[in-house]
């Protein structure tokens, strides 16, 4: 690791699990993440769209209550992941990062509690601002629960080669 | 095995190996993975998990386009669940059941349409819970 990582590592705050930027960069640029909850001790991989909290270190994804086996999983086994492996789309380079994490899902406020994350999904996704003129139309895929993750373990794997171990933070 | 579509499979770019480790966390690695002639789904073997023979695991190819302007189309995945068995240094997986959404054949406004009972269902619970 060089100078100017670690410079930018020890800025961080410390309760948070330290990443070097090429990692911090991957959870800001991937349109989506390969999210996992587990159902009966099985596993449940979707893609979503991610967003990360740089303030708090987590992350989130928003689930319409269309799609929302994912939060009922969620709430039977908290335990869940978020792999980043598809650059596609965003101007980072090809990686693969395993976030390992506690999820707790909030639908207190469907219609409304996810809107304080528009900002990260307007970055992702510009185009977003035209469905939601049109939430009317869409009217229960507007209902969101909002999943938050604490990550515990980050697993990277720079250049995406998984045929070595991965680099471990936090564990 | 039924309903897996291994044309459309092809036309995957990678794959991405789920299972449940022994902390209880799920853990997920992307691999390389061809079709053989016969059908047979060969994965790469990833560094870790180390053990994977005879595991059950699931197995995503996820696809999605990036567009000119910012954001994503053309989106579309397979997640296949099954048991993965380590063969001269690689992985065999022998796929036993499917779940995959493929915009082109399921416009996303449909998708929504046919996901309206878990959406009640949802709100059915949630209503259910307030009341008690």
């Amino acid at each position: 690791m060089n100078v100017k990582s670690l410079s930018r590592r020890h800025r961080a705050r410390p309760d948070l699990i330290q990443v070097p930027p090429w990692v911090r960069e991957t959870f800001d640029s991937y349109l989506v993440c390969e999210f996992t909850t587990v159902k009966s001790g099985k596993p449940v991989t979707l893609p979503l769209l991610p967003f990360y909290l740089p303030d708090s270190g987590k992350f989130v994804v928003t689930s319409s209550i269309l799609f929302s086996k994912k939060a009922e999983n969620v709430r039977q086994n908290p335990k869940v992941s978020l792999l980043f492996s598809n650059p596609e789309g965003s101007k980072a380079g090809k990686h693969a990062v395993l976030v390992q994490g506690i999820a707790h899902a909030d639908d207190s406020d469907l219609d409304h509690g996810w809107e304080k994350y528009l900002g990260y999904w307007r970055k992702k996704e510009p185009y977003i601002d035209a469905y939601l003129t049109e939430r009317e139309k869409f009217g229960w895929f507007w209902k969101r629960i909002v999943v938050q993750v604490e990550p515990k373990k980050i697993l990277a794997w720079k250049n995406g080669d998984t045929s070595r171990p991965p680099e471990v933070f936090g564990a | 095995m039924t309903n897996l579509d291994y044309h459309r499979l092809g036309n995957f770019r990678y794959a991405i190996i789920t299972l449940v480790g022994d902390d209880g966390f799920p853990f997920s690695v992307s691999t390389d993975f061809k079709i053989m002639p016969d059908k047979k789904i060969v994965l790469q073997k990833p560094a870790q998990p180390s053990k994977l023979d005879g595991k059950r695991v699931n197995v995503l190819f996820n696809h999605i386009t990036g567009l000119p302007g910012g954001g994503y189309g053309d989106r579309r995945y397979m997640l296949v669940w099954g048991t993965t068995h380590e063969d001269h240094g690689t992985l065999r997986f022998e796929p036993e059941t499917v779940s995959e959404w493929d915009e082109k054949i399921l416009p996303f406004d449909q998708y929504c349409a046919k996901s309206a009972p878990q959406g009640a269902k949802y709100l059915g619970r949630l209503q259910a819970s307030v009341e008690a």
